[in-house]
This record gives C-alpha cells, structure tokens and sequence, in this order.
C-alpha cells in the first residue's frame, strides 16, 4: 500500500537531509505507528506520502501510484484515497459536526444523497449520533477529534495518516481515539500513525518503525515504543 | 460540482472582503471608462482624418467682387481662369481639379447651416458672397508646397488654403485627448491589478483553514480556485457594467446632444464606435480581474 524505495528527501538550505535513503513497505490493512524525536523524519515521510513533496531520489509508491511521476492534477485524486487527521484537529469553527463531515465529501463533488447517507453512517461510526448539530466549541477535545477522524474516514480511504493525533488529549480520551483507530483499521483501512505516547504503542503492540535523524533505525512487528533489549 | 457550495462561497467571499471588492470595482469602473474614451477618441480621430485627409484637395479661392483680399481689385475674369487651369493641368504633382462656381457654393453652404441665412426678402448670404473656387486633388497630400506656390500670386487667386492645415488643430487636440485618457488608464489598470492582487491575497489568508481540508481531502484545484474566479468576474462584470452605462452618458449627453447637434462640420462617431469601445471594456475587464487571479490562485492555492 505504501513503498519507500531507497527515499532521500533533503530541505534546500539544510546540510542533513530529513530522510537519508530509506526503504520502507507498509502492507494494506496493517497498523504502523512512526516513532522518533522531533525531527527524526517522521513529519516528512508522512507529507511524501499525501505527496506535498516529492522525494529527492527514490521512489515512493502510494496506493499502487508512483508519486514521483503523478503529475500535479492527479494529485487530488490520490488524496481522495488518503484520510489525514492532526493533532490540532482542524476542524472549521463556523460549521457544525454534520457539515464539518460532509464538507470532505461536498468539496470532492459527492452527490447530495451520498453525503446524507454516509455522514450520519460515520457519526455513528465514531461516536457521535446525536452530536451532528453541535458548532465544534461545543465538544470537548475527544469528541473533536473523532469529528476530525470522521472527516479523515468518511470518504472511506484506502489510508489513514494520522499526525500526533493524541497529541493534545488526555490518557483517557487518547485510548478512546485509539480504540477507534482500531477500529478503522479492523474495516481494512492501512492506519499509518506518527507518535510521541509510549504508553499508547506499548499498549496496542502494532507495528513500530522507529526513526532518527532521517534513518530507519527499528521496525519491528508488534513492537514497543522504547528499544527493548 | 455542487453549485450549491460555490454560490455559498461565492456570496461569503464577497461580504467577507466587501470593501476591497468595492475598492476594486471602483478602480476598474473609473479605468475602464477612461480606456473606453481613449477608444472613443480613437476612433474620432480617426474618423476624421479619414474624413478630412482622404480628401487630399487644396481649395484656391478665386477673387469675387468686392474681395476683401488686397490682391483682388476686381472679380476673376474668364481669361484669368483659364491660365490659372492651365498652370494647374501643367503641374504633374496634381491629380484633377474642378471648378466650383459662387452658386455651388451657396448650396454646399445651405446644406451645412441650414436655409435660414439663405432665404427670405433680405437674405445673410447670397451666391454673390460666395467666392468661385478651384478645387485640386494632389497624387500626394504631402506634396502641396509646389502647387500652392504655383498658383498663389497669379491673377484672379484670392487665397490658396490646404484643407489639411485647417483640420490639423482639431486632429491633434482629439488625438491628444486620446493619449491622455489612455495613458491615466494605464496608471489607473496598474492601480487595480494590484488591488485584484491584494483581495486575493486577503481571501486567501481569510480562507486558509478551508482551503487547507481541501487540499487535503482531494478537492480538485479548479474548485478550490472557483470561488475566487468566481469572485474576480463578479467584481469585474460589475466594473464592465458601470463603465459602460458611463461611456453610454459621455456618447448620449457628449457626443450625440452636443456635439453632432452644433458642430455638424465634424464627421463625429456614432453608436458603431460606442460599441466597439464597450465590446473593448467588457473583454479587458475580465481579463484584469481573472488573469492576476488565475496567476495568484496557483501560487496560493497550490496543491
């Protein structure tokens, strides 16, 4: 579902690049978490997969796409098959639950009918029923991460990028979110998901691709945060 | 597409940056109005040049009775019209020439100011009044010097006038008029490309979060730049429209009330060239608004 082959992406100006020839493949249907410190690579690599850059050399294959060669205009179509959720949730503050949701699905030219079945589908999905009226100030920081989440999954992608998507949540409402990644992933959706919460990823014992300054230091199944010795 | 959305943006865009919009439609309706004068102008001095130059004839005023000139003591006699035609049929530089008698032109003067002057017991002007004259149509407009100096001082000329030394005055104030409309359009075209930029600038930054879950959720570039392009032809057509219904008031209450009712001896434009200088305005005015945006939005809006 997604290939590096031999990726090296360096910033003009910077003497280190962000990524120095890495090979990665991450399978369809499994749950990677991308760990590291600030720094590492992992914001990069995640940015070469919605393709906002493209690699210095290298290759790197998205959803059976080489994107080195996509051109521009078919940039939006590989988006489609990609749900992104940040830590900072961005959801927009003049627009409810319900259209928050669907404006991922109005802005790709979904039909009115389409949006009015599956927008509710995926409220339920995350939780939400009965929330679809509320403006996003209205929701604790949870709840407006799974409205964010159901933006990412309502297109049902084939991908789902997640930045730090626990970053700004407690312990508590974090496991919430992840339970709910899970449960995304169960429906075969590849989760890729960047993280600094070690008490997350010792405990969902997922796939772990450790990253520092720009090399592929671990990847291990069913890993840990730390290095386990 | 949803039509619905982009309407929505389209009306949100516009109230948002209302006072740019308007800055921006005031701009383009002052420059195209002046652009579509420049045109009118244009068009004027053009017209009468055809008018006016193709003629290409010197007009030689024979002497009448009671001239007032000091080289006529009396009337042209036959005898001196005669070597005067004789002078003119020597001169290669002429291409043919014709004699207009007093009573022609009366008539050619009836036409213009109308039979008032003309008629009644005690009549203004009378065919006496009205000098013979001898008109000449040059192979080259610019070679006039050699025949007006043939014919000047021979017996019987009153005066040799070349009808292109007349009109230049007028020529050159429209053409004038011309440049300076055109050239503080251009000022004024500059002034709102920058101010198109600018709105866009603003809309962007205003929009930035909506425009960035568009781009990350796939919506194409055309309709995350639709709004704005949508916006600029608005601004625009609303620009096209002012300055039109202004260039409509300078024809109507200038040019048509006016001018073609008192100065009938100017060949003045009529409604063709009114059309022409708007179908003018309306092309430019899109293309000022839509192709700074198009420029922008890709620069913005990049996916």
């Amino acid at each position: 579902m997604i290939r590096f082959e031999k990726v090296t992406k360096a910033y003009p100006g910077h003497p280190h690049p962000a990524l120095d020839n890495i090979s990665v493949d991450v399978e369809k249907g499994e749950f990677v978490f991308l760990v590291g410190s600030s720094g590492s690579g992992k914001s990069t690599f995640l940015r070469l997969v919605l393709r906002e850059y493209r690699p210095t050399s290298g290759r790197v294959y998205v959803a059976g796409k080489e994107i080195n060669r996509l051109a521009s205009w078919k940039v939006p179509r590989l988006r489609r098959d990609i749900g992104t959720v940040f830590q900072d949730f961005r959801l927009l503050p003049n627009k409810t639950v319900t259209e928050n949701v669907a404006f991922a699905l109005q802005v790709i030219g979904k039909s009115r009918k389409e949006i009015k079945d599956l927008v509710p589908e995926t409220l339920e999905l995350v939780g939400l029923s009965g929330k679809g009226d509320r403006m996003p100030d209205e929701l604790s920081g949870g709840e407006q991460q799974r409205v964010a989440v159901a933006r990412a999954f309502v297109n049902r992608p084939m991908i789902l990028i997640a930045d730090e998507p626990t970053g700004n949540l407690d312990p508590t409402t974090s496991v919430g979110i992840m339970k709910l990644l899970d449960r995304i992933n169960r429906t075969g959706t590849t989760v890729v998901m960047a993280t600094h919460d070690s008490g997350i990823v010792d405990q969902m014992r997922k796939r772990v691709i450790e990253l520092e300054n720009g090399h592929v230091v671990r990847d291990q199944a069913q890993g840990v945060y730390g290095h386990q010795t | 597409m949803q039509l619905r959305y982009v309407s929505s943006e389209l009306g949100q865009g516009l109230r948002r940056n209302v006072s740019m919009h308007l800055a921006v439609v005031l701009t383009l309706f002052v420059s195209l109005t002046l652009v579509g004068v420049g045109v009118l102008f244009n068009q004027q001095a053009s017209k009468a040049a055809d008018h006016w130059g193709n003629q290409l004839q010197i007009t030689v005023y024979l002497c009448r009775v009671n001239d007032s000139s000091a080289v006529c003591p009396n009337a042209v006699t036959d005898a001196q019209k005669t070597e005067i035609a004789a002078v003119v049929e020597d001169n290669p530089e002429v291409a043919d020439y014709h004699f207009e008698s007093s009573e022609q032109a009366l008539g050619k003067a009836r036409e213009l100011y109308g039979d008032e002057l003309f008629t009644g017991e005690n009549p203004a002007i009378t065919a006496e009044d009205m000098p013979q004259t001898l008109w000449i149509t040059l192979q080259d407009p610019d070679e006039y010097e050699g025949i007006t100096s043939a014919v000047q001082g021979l017996d019987g000329v009153s005066k040799v006038r070349d009808m292109r030394e007349q009109v230049a005055p007028i020529l050159e104030s429209i053409n004038m008029l011309q440049w300076v409309a055109l050239g503080t359009a251009a000022f004024l075209v500059f002034a709102a490309l920058l101010l198109v930029a600018n709105t866009i600038r603003l809309a962007a930054f205003a929009r930035r979060k909506e425009i960035g879950i568009m781009r990350l959720v796939g919506a194409s570039t055309l309709y995350i730049a639709l709004p704005f392009l949508l916006e600029a032809l608005v601004t625009a057509l609303i620009g096209v429209v002012l300055a039109g219904g202004a260039l409509w008031g300078f024809m109507y209450f200038g040019i048509d009330e006016l001018s073609a009712n008192r100065l009938k001896f100017v060949p003045w434009i009529g409604w063709d060239e009114f059309w022409l200088a708007a179908g003018s305005v309306a092309i430019l005015g899109p293309l000022l608004t839509l192709l700074p945006t198009l420029v922008l939005t890709r620069k913005y809006l990049k996916v």
